[in-house]
């Protein structure tokens, strides 16, 4: 009994608009009272579609909880995310499920792949959980795209990690979702493996209009993205255009040395 | 030190792990000490009722040197007046007193309803004597004074709600005692179950034994400062050894538990065998849950030896986890077996017998056996995968965890279990080969073994196979679902394949029983069928013989052309080749004939009803050198001797009574005294052409008044016989019920650590996009597929020990094979369900799993 639901692939609210995805306010706290730990407050975001957005920020600055809300991952406390124009907050658990499914694509850092399917069969995944057919042009496009002709076959154990990454990265794209969300994707590789794997995320944004949220402390990870976002302490505290792995790394190290006990206001000075 | 610590913080950290694997040997332990502690009480019972109800010194009838050749003559042997005149005279005695006491009536009340008891305890008519004044006590009205007077104990009282001044009539086998209710008399021990009824010393004898100057006993009270034993003796001096039986009071209690103990032993070892089978179920569950947290551990293990754990360490740290489970399940198994019994015996008072909780007894040896068979069993379970976790190398701590290496099968594993298969089927081949049952048995046996040892080694090899097989019809339908749900259960074979190995044992077994079950039927279908020619049959369902005046009432019914009576005469029999044995002989008329057809293989049977004839069987004709035409010499208990001439043999091509020697009734009558005359075992009817639907009905209002005879046409017989054949194979698979739901709790099992095992893989199909639901009907579909493949094993295997052990038992008269579809089809439908519902728990904790905890988890 699979509802096949034809969600066009870009389609939120009708129009397209220039934001794939926004926050308000969000607030995501945990506890209460004496032992309330704010990992977001109060912040707002928008991603622009078609572009590669990277979140920086130390480590528990919140920037996964961030991707997790944007994405139909977690809960969020106070606030609204928006989808493609729709506010996914309240909405319930078999809505989120299918809006998981049918707009957006995850690349997670590591264990990204079912063990006991093939490579192909890993890609086509949320299409067939959906009874959707994939567009087969599309397919051999993105397969090609991150080239992976010959290991169609491979289960996850036979291939290398660059390679498991790579699967998990044509399966986001496969689905042609609305937005990627990618949480450290590089972070299990080499170096080598890792360069490669963040230019076939720049080309499928420049080549396929892809929109691409990803998470990552690697400042030459950050370098390959249009827009950095700075997480500190819950909020956004800077954000940068175009970057280049120097001045990425740069304004995180006056980052590091403004944060502590501030409240991140004046962070964001220039 | 630290090892016992750390297996101890292990064990508690996953308790939850262990709880299914615990609930196996609690139930298998709970099953054993129930059974034992339900047959010891019940052997407490009968021991205090014999004690209480045996007099201290018995004389009695002296047994006949072989019981089996005795005709029924539905009186119980007696001693005569004399033995009770001269026991008086022994010297010690105190007082002396006549005892009448018979198991052949029926009592009925005055709506022809039976008052005896419905779980097969007798139903005894006795006099009431001083003796009975010690276990019984008179509670309402009095003894009985005269012969319409009688006497009946309280508990049947209660049950058939009879009161002072009801009538009861007592069928015995020399007429009926119509009588009021003139007391009730209440048990001072526990009575299990017996109805008994008391007349008058006068009445007992006359009816009950058909002469008033007997007895079928004489109790002997020692005066004080006598021995039993002396008492014994001396009674033994006044009457002469050997003319009669004399029992001290123990004496009488052993014999008479000797003969229920028997009794009791069989369904003491059937239950333990049933229990032994749960045991060895539990097995597979206790294996899969150690080999899995062994699995799930290697890390840490990895780790320990990193560090300088030898693997004697390892191995040691798991079977201390395992001794705990087996000491915590063991100890819980104890006390649920207390209850257990208590329960059955409740139970059995639900039934109609009665059994006094305060006679439970709890031997020392039960916990025992208990706590030492479920702590050896979990040992013994863990071993396999205890040894495993020794073999983790320290490497294992360095590599990326992600989920545990998928088992593979291996070759010699298919060797192995093909050879052993291969063997089995051998053994099963020799059984139906076999020319005599008693060898064929030992190779049903054999092959019976071996073809299950074989398919549990070769079970994972078969997973493979013939679960993408199941798949491609349950599965398959269910798109992506169902395939990710046939990957999971292909993923590891070895755990697959124990788990449905689990389920396929009692399912085999059931399988089998089934298959023999209806064979028989099918079997002695066909024969009455092929042989029976009466339309009728009358027959106790109680083994007690038709009364004359039954017997007189069914001849005497309207619309029947035919009536002919089945009775069996008790003789020595030697044959020309000088063998002499105890043999039965059928004393029938020439119209038995008609009523139960039977060829020859040599001479003309109507000539075996011609005076001084006989027929014998093909079995002792072959065995003996028995030719038509020879003379055998037949000494006929209790009456003379005679030299019969063998005018025809029976072929051995039956099952009803095979290998039978028929006599003429009136041969039977010339060589017995009257007293010694049998009654009529069965009493079988024609009816007259076109009529046989009022015949029947005539029959069954004639014998109304008798209602311990069943009147059954050829219909009703055969039903009858299907639900005998479906009540004791119900029974069967009650009790295999617990084995099955052992392995049922292990589907659960393996499915729930699976769950665990996979989580992060859950909350990664969770995150692009499976619902909760998909997720839940992946789990259910990956049991059921588990289910069916251990119901196709089961089923496969127990159709093949069915078949063979009907192939067996051809030489016994189980000439037809039916397989019954319906019920295997029924159980292999039945294991998806119980598929189904193994999966709830899992699948429900599966659903409930965080997205973001599942992708976390390390």
């Amino acid at each position: 009994m699979t509802t096949a639901v034809t969600t066009p692939a870009t389609g939120g609210n009708g129009a397209r608009s220039a934001v794939a995805a926004s926050a308000r306010k969000l607030v995501k706290a945990y506890g209460s009272g004496e032992t309330r730990v704010v990992a977001l407050d109060h912040v707002d975001v928008e991603i622009a579609r078609g572009a590669f957005t990277a979140i920086m920020g130390p480590s528990g600055s919140g920037k996964s909880t961030l991707m997790h809300c944007l994405a139909g991952l977690d809960s969020v406390t106070e606030g609204e995310v928006r989808v493609g124009g729709q506010e996914i907050t309240r909405l319930k658990e078999k809505k989120l499920t299918r809006l998981r499914r049918d707009r957006i694509g995850f690349i997670f850092q590591a264990f990204n792949l079912l063990p006991t399917l093939d490579a192909l069969e890993n890609i086509t995944l949320p299409m067939d959980i959906a009874g959707r057919k994939p567009d087969k042009a599309w397919l051999e496009n993105v397969i090609a795209t991150v080239n992976l002709e010959g290991r169609l076959k491979h289960r996850p154990s036979e291939l290398s990690g660059g390679q498991q990454q790579r699967v998990a990265v044509a399966r986001a794209l496969a689905a042609r979702p609305e937005i990627i969300f990618a949480d450290e994707p590089t972070g299990n590789l080499d170096s080598r493996s890792g360069a490669e794997m963040l230019r076939f995320l720049r080309r499928s944004v420049d080549e396929l209009g892809q929109t691409i949220v990803m998470v990552t402390h690697d400042p030459v990870a950050a370098a390959y993205s249009d827009r950095v976002l700075y997480l500190a302490d819950g909020r956004i505290v800077d954000e940068m255009d175009s970057p280049t792995a120097e001045a990425v790394l740069d304004r995180m190290l006056r980052l590091a040395e403004d944060v502590p006990g501030a409240d991140g206001t004046h962070g964001s000075a220039s | 030190m630290t090892v016992l610590k750390a297996s101890l913080r292990n064990f508690l950290a996953h308790k939850g792990r262990m709880a299914l694997s615990a609930v196996a040997v609690v139930l298998s332990v709970a099953f054993v000490c129930g059974t034992l502690v339900f047959t010891d009480t019940m052997t407490t019972t009968f021991d205090k009722l014999f004690a209480s109800t045996s007099a201290d010194v018995t004389v009695s009838p002296k047994k006949p040197k072989d019981d089996k050749a005795q005709q029924e003559t539905g009186r119980p042997p007696s001693v005569p007046e004399s033995a009770l005149a001269g026991a008086r005279t022994a010297e010690g005695a105190k007082s002396v007193e006549g005892m009448v006491s018979s198991e052949k009536v029926t009592v009925v009340d005055g709506d022809d309803k039976n008052i005896g008891s419905t779980t097969g305890a007798p139903t005894i008519a006795s006099n009431w004597t001083t003796g009975d004044r010690t276990t019984m006590k008179i509670t309402s009205g009095h003894a009985p004074r005269g012969a319409s007077d009688v006497m009946v104990d309280a508990d049947t009282a209660k049950k058939r709600k009879l009161k002072l001044g009801d009538e009861l009539r007592t069928i015995t086998a020399t007429g009926d005692i119509e009588a009021r209710i003139s007391g009730i008399a209440t048990f001072q021990v526990t009575n299990p179950g017996a109805a008994i009824v008391y007349f008058d010393t006068r009445t007992a004898q006359r009816e009950l034994l058909g002469a008033t100057d007997a007895y079928t006993g004489v109790a002997v009270t020692a005066g004080s400062g006598v021995t039993h034993a002396e008492l014994k003796k001396n009674v033994t001096e006044a009457l002469g050894a050997g003319t009669y039986t004399y029992q001290t009071k123990k004496e009488a209690a052993d014999s008479s538990r000797e003969q229920i103990g028997s009794f009791l032993d069989v369904l003491k070892y059937a239950l333990l065998g049933f229990a032994g089978i749960a045991l060895l179920v539990g097995i597979f569950l206790i294996v899969n849950t150690f080999s899995m947290l062994v699995a799930q551990r290697t890390r840490e293990i990895g780790l320990m030896r990193a560090i300088g754990s030898s693997r004697r360490q390892v191995n040691r740290s798991v079977m201390i986890e395992a001794l705990l489970l087996g000491v915590a399940g063991s100890v819980v198994g104890v006390g649920a077996g207390v209850g257990l019994a208590i329960g059955l015996m409740e139970l059995m008072g639900a039934l109609g017998m009665n059994l006094s909780t305060s006679e439970l007894t709890l031997a020392w040896t039960t916990p025992v056996a208990g706590l030492v068979l479920g702590i050896l069993v979990t040992l013994l379970a863990a071993y396999l995968p205890a040894r495993r976790a020794g073999r983790v190398s320290p490497m294992a701590a360095l590599r990326d965890a992600g989920t545990p290496a998928d088992g593979k099968a291996g070759t010699v594993r298919g060797v192995l279990g093909l050879l052993l298969t291969a063997g089995g089927g051998a053994g099963l081949y020799a059984a139906t080969q076999a020319e005599k049952a008693s060898d064929g048995s030992v190779w049903l046996a054999a092959g019976v073994v071996l073809t299950l040892v074989g398919f549990v080694v070769v079970g994972p090899l078969l997973a493979g196979g013939l679960v993408r097989v199941l798949s491609v019809v349950t599965l398959r339908p269910f798109g992506r679902v169902g395939r990710l749900a046939e990957r999971n259960a292909l993923r590891n074979p070895r755990r697959t394949g124990a788990t449905a190995a689990a389920l396929m044992i009692g399912l085999a077994l059931v399988a089998s029983l089934s298959v023999v079950g209806s064979s028989m039927v099918a079997s002695a279908t066909e024969e009455l069928d092929r042989s029976v020619g009466a339309d009728f049959i009358v027959q106790s369902n109680n083994g007690q013989p038709v009364t004359a005046a039954a017997e007189k009432r069914a001849r005497k019914s309207e619309r029947l052309k035919t009536v002919t009576t089945y009775k069996m005469v008790g003789a020595r029999v030697t044959a020309p080749d000088g063998s002499t044995a105890a043999e039965h002989l059928a004393a029938t008329e020439p119209a038995y004939m008609d009523a139960l057809r039977r060829e020859t293989t040599s001479g003309d049977l109507a000539a075996a009803y011609g005076k001084d004839s006989m027929s014998v069987g093909a079995e002792y004709a072959n065995k003996h050198g028995v030719e038509v035409g020879d003379t055998l010499e037949v000494a006929f208990s209790g009456g003379r001797e005679a030299e019969l001439k063998v005018a025809a043999i029976t072929s051995d091509d039956t099952n009803v009574d095979k290998g039978a020697k028929y006599i003429h009734v009136d041969t039977a009558r010339r060589y017995l005294p009257a007293d010694q005359f049998p009654l009529s075992w069965m009493v079988l009817a024609t009816a007259d052409e076109g009529h046989e639907k009022a015949a029947y009905a005539a029959l069954k209002k004639q014998m109304k008044p008798y209602p311990q005879y069943q009147v059954r046409d050829q219909a009703d017989y055969k039903e009858t016989l299907q639900e005998q054949v479906g009540q004791m194979l119900n029974m069967v698979y009650g009790l295999l019920a617990l084995a099955i739901i052992v392995a049922v709790l292990g589907v659960v099992n393996t499915l729930a650590l699976s769950v665990v095992e996979r989580t992060r893989e859950i909350g990664l199909m969770r995150a692009i996009g499976l619902s909760r639901r998909q997720l839940r009907r992946m789990i259910r579909l990956e049991s059921v597929v588990i289910a069916l493949f251990g119901a196709l094993l089961g089923l496969g295997l127990g159709m093949c020990w069915g078949a063979a052990a009907q192939k067996l038992l051809a030489l016994e008269g189980l000439g037809v094979l039916e397989i019954p579809w319906q019920t295997i089809g029924a159980v292999f439908v039945g294991s998806a369900l119980v598929g189904l519902v193994a999966a709830l728990a899992p699948a429900f904790r599966a659903g409930r799993m965080n997205v973001l905890n599942a992708i976390a988890t390390e």
